[in-house]
């Protein structure tokens, strides 16, 4: 049978037979990247925001390293955190390597700087004249930020949407962080390098398949939250 | 709202954009601005809506001076509206657009819902609730602002250049609102506008700005009954014609526009660049015996409603602008095409 | 909104955080700190061999340990082990094994088991190898072969076992062979199953250990076994638990007595009886001290001797939640196979 049309069928298989472990994989795949968006979120938009808002001397640069960071290789990511909550490590005591923990500092890492560079970007793009104009009809501090948020909504929402997608589909962090535990630190993406390693590319592709899938549902939603209330 | 400017002065990196600006606005008038572009009209409007700070001097609201504190600040900017000469709208519906200066006010659903309703109506956009803002024409999205910027019932309205760049029935419903609020709710109104003709129309007082200095101020009347040459070259004045001008033993001048040939009682010879207002063109059916010394014949070709006047562009070789009333232009029965007669006085021309 | 309504909302929104964090927190905590566990490092391919997931039930059922596997490469195994982020480590590469013991990050190391590798090649053979018993002379023909352009040699070239072994031979020849020197040599620097795809692709030889042959054999039709059973290439699996004296904090006794059991009568049967398509895999050999000490192990009288004097039931977790709690969750079963382990066609 044609590999793809076999990992098709496979990948529907998995799901509609509730395979316990391909379950579990898939959970752990949305909320290791799931809390790693929403915390990295919660952390960066707000400073995005600001560093957007305010004018300060070395502010380019400090955009420079931003932008740089974005395109950190998530392997390297996840040799960094990985020396640093070593059990020789500064964070050893705490015990934290080879648990979903682990997997969702180091994506969190990753994800910052791209969630703070998109919103920087989306609410620079905010006309200057929004603030203002905001002013002048009396908003006040936290409401003139909540305004120029709501404003930039489709770009900070693209942010979400982008860092999603780049956690959900890394391996190498996760990889060296998580150890690829079977039932512990198993996700999606380090799965279907164990099948393909073993030759399994049935269930690799299956799995590469229930991964899109995934992100689908996802996006859509997010989406959908994109471009509410913005018909014509 | 009493607005009194102290010594007003602005200037960035180094350069005065504004300097020593004294002047007094009384409660509920209509005070104008003019000036060209670039003489400090918006930075006189953003210093009073106290969006930014004056590099000396001091603005006086009802008697009380402004302080530094940020909340003082806040509290006096909630009481004054402004419109921009850039419309700038949120990226939603034209309600969640009017409504917003009330929702941060914390009013009810029910007060924002009743409000939004009102003021849509009087600046005629009744229908446009749903619609998202940035979709409308410019003339509809500056409407809008206006919305938003007197559904608070502010006690100040500030507007910059309103109507530059729109066509005459925007610029016509924008101008009834503002005269409205004006005369009506006695809000206290501040315009910063390069065209005379509407200054004019709606000014109580006028205050001319050139190059961040007072260069003029006194009733409307006053300032446009003797046009400068100062306020010629900004003013969005009509019939500036180039010619060559000769004056004869009589003193009277004769200057050639382009074959065209008018009197005028100015003194200057060789080229010269005239303009007549377009009020003191008489328009007629039939010739007129008078003592203007300037007649000619043409078509109309143009005419736009004013609200109370009528302009219409008369090509009479060259094309002028004439300004009459609504009923005169009704009762002459004129229309496209018509055949008048352009009489104006030799004093009506200025030399630039 | 009405600001009442947007307050209730966002209580709503923050008690169903609040809660959601809860369950996921306490899930968490149930899930992955039930019970004591083990983190048992070992190489891809003694855990892609499958003997693991077959032993690693009993295990857990019998002392309520969990065991975690990294499935790593061996080079990678040691150094987790030497940064003390693993228990205890199950490899095949006697120096690295000796060298971590000296240096004082493993304490009672001893053999397991033992399997061998093969040479493998095209089955039409152009370096004429079939049937050698001497690996060391099989691999001179091949360079030969391979100096004249009629062969390929692929290599791991990755610090695996495997590796090692490869290298071992090529330097009883003088060579050090890299693709720089001899074109014919491939650094594949990936995992077996990896290199014996390539192997097949390319119709080129290469050094795999039975187990991994056997896994993929279906798959590689260019190829067959042509040198085996020579000495050298019998290759014994070490068990070194991480020294506690290093590492206080990793749980030793769950070391200790997962070798207690690979090296028990039991453990060293199971390992026995655990055939792939027919083919035993691993040969036991704890307990044959002869063998042991041949294969590099010089101490293991001595050790076993010490294991036997560990008492198990001291070594027992007694932890609340059991493992047979925790695999209902999974589905596991003692006989397990594991359902993404299997093919297709099993199903």
């Amino acid at each position: 049978m044609n590999p793809i049309l076999e990992g098709l069928v496979k990948a529907l298989w998995l799901l509609v037979s509730l395979d316990p472990e391909v379950y579990s994989i898939m959970f752990l795949s949305l909320r290791v990247s799931g809390f790693a968006v929403i915390i990295g979120a919660a952390l960066s938009i707000p400073c995005g925001a600001t560093i957007a808002l305010r004018d300060f001397r070395g502010k380019r640069f400090l955009m420079s390293i931003i932008n740089t960071l974005m395109g950190l290789p998530p392997v390297v990511v996840g040799l960094l955190v990985y020396l640093l909550l070593s059990t020789s490590g500064p964070l050893g005591p705490f015990q934290l390597l080879y648990t979903p923990t682990a997997m969702i500092i180091a994506q969190l890492i990753m994800v910052i700087p791209i969630i703070t560079g998109v919103t920087v970007s989306a609410v620079s793009a905010v006309d200057k004249g929004v603030r203002e104009k905001a002013l002048s009809m009396g908003a006040t501090g936290w409401q003139l930020t909540v305004t120029i948020l709501r404003e930039a909504k489709i770009g900070l929402l693209t942010a979400v949407i982008v860092s999603f997608g780049a956690a959900i589909s890394e391996v190498g962090a996760v990889m060296i962080v998580g150890g690829n535990i079977r039932w512990i630190t198993r996700v999606l993406t380090t799965a279907i390098v164990f099948e393909t390693e073993l030759g399994e590319f049935g269930i690799a592709l299956a799995l590469g398949i229930v991964l899109l899938l995934l992100a689908f549902v996802i996006n859509w939603v997010l989406t959908q939250l994109q471009w509410s209330g913005l018909r014509r | 709202m009493l607005v009194e400017t102290q010594g007003l002065t602005k200037a960035y990196e180094g350069r005065e954009v504004l300097k020593d600006i004294n002047l007094t606005v009384q409660e509920a008038e209509f005070f104008t601005v003019v000036g060209p572009s670039g003489s400090g009209k918006t930075t006189l409007l953003r210093l009073i809506d106290l969006l930014e700070q004056p590099s000396r001097g001091r603005v006086i609201f009802n008697g009380v001076e402004v302080g530094d504190s940020e909340r003082e600040r806040h509290a006096l900017r909630r009481r004054i509206g402004m419109v921009f000469q850039q419309t700038v709208l949120l990226n939603s519906s034209v309600y969640d657009n009017v409504a917003y200066p009330l929702k941060i006010r914390n009013q009810t659903e029910d007060t924002i819902y009743r409000k939004v309703q009102e003021t849509l109506e009087l600046v005629g956009l009744k229908e446009f609730e749903k619609r998202k803002a940035t979709t409308l024409s410019g003339g509809e999205m500056q409407r809008v602002a206006l919305a938003q910027a007197i559904i608070y019932e502010p006690e100040l309205l500030l507007l910059d250049e309103p109507t530059v760049n729109l066509d005459p029935r925007n610029v016509a419903i924008i101008e009834n609102v503002i005269s409205h609020v004006n005369k009506n709710l006695k809000m206290t109104v501040i315009m910063a506008t390069h065209n005379m003709l509407q200054a004019e129309q709606l000014a109580d007082r006028v205050a001319i700005l050139k190059e961040g200095e007072l260069a003029g101020i006194g009733h409307a009347e006053e300032i446009f009954g003797k046009p400068s040459d100062f306020l010629a070259s900004f003013a969005r004045l009509n019939n500036v014609f180039s010619g060559v001008s000769h004056v004869d033993e009589g003193g009277l001048a004769k200057i050639d526009i382009d074959g065209l040939e008018l009197e005028a009682t100015i003194t200057r010879t060789g080229k010269v660049t005239l303009f007549i207002r377009p009020e003191d063109i008489i328009l007629s059916t039939s010739p007129i015996a008078s003592s203007a010394r300037n007649t000619f014949r043409g078509k109309i070709i143009e005419a736009t409603d004013l609200n109370r006047n009528v302009q219409v562009k008369v090509d009479v070789g060259k094309v002028f602008v004439a300004t009459i009333t609504r009923r005169s232009f009704q009762e002459m029965q004129l229309n496209l095409g018509s055949e008048v007669y352009l009489t104006f006085k030799a004093s009506a021309v200025h030399a630039v | 909104m009405r600001p009442e309504t947007r307050l209730t909302v966002s209580i709503t929104i923050l008690v169903v955080l609040v809660a959601g964090g809860v369950l996921v927190v306490s899930y968490e905590y149930y899930h992955w700190r039930p019970m004591q566990y083990m983190i048992l490092a070992t190489t891809t391919s003694t855990y892609d061999s499958g003997l693991l997931d077959y032993l690693i039930p009993v295990f857990e059922s019998k002392y309520n340990i969990q065991v975690r596997i990294l499935s790593k490469g061996t080079g990678e195994s040691i150094e987790i082990a030497k940064r003390g982020d693993a228990d205890i480590v199950l490899v095949h590469a006697k120096t690295w094994e000796e060298a971590f013991v000296n240096e004082g990050y493993g304490v009672h190391r001893v053999g397991v088991m033992y399997n061998d590798f093969i040479v493998i090649g095209p089955k039409n053979d152009p370096a004429g190898i079939k049937g050698i018993t001497n690996a060391t002379t099989a691999f001179r023909k091949i360079m030969e072969a391979g100096n004249q352009g009629r062969a390929i040699f692929i290599s791991r070239a990755d610090r695996s076992g495997t590796n090692a072994k490869e290298l071992e031979i090529w330097t009883k020849i003088n060579v050090k062979p890299s693709n720089k020197t001899y074109s014919w040599y491939l650094e594949a620097g990936a995992g077996m199953g990896t290199v014996l795809r390539m192997t097949n692709e390319k119709q080129a030889y290469t050094l795999t250990d039975r187990a991994t042959w056997v896994a993929f054999r279906d798959q590689l039709n260019n190829l067959e076994v042509l040198v085996e059973k020579d000495i050298i290439l019998l290759n014994p699996y070490g068990v070194i638990p991480v020294n506690p004296q290093k590492y206080p904090q990793r749980n030793y006794k769950a070391a200790v007595a997962f070798t207690k059991f690979l090296i028990s009568e039991e453990g060293q049967r199971l390992i026995a009886d655990f055939k792939k398509e027919g083919e035993t895999l691993f040969f036991p050999m704890a307990r044959d001290f002869g063998k042991a000490t041949q294969l590099g192990f010089p101490n293991q009288a001595q050790e076993v001797a010490w294991y036997d004097t560990q008492d198990p039931l001291a070594l027992q977790s007694t932890a609340f939640v059991t493992i047979a709690v925790l695999n209902t969750f999974h589905n596991l079963e003692v006989n397990f196979s594991p359902s993404l382990i299997c093919s297709w066609d099993d199903m």
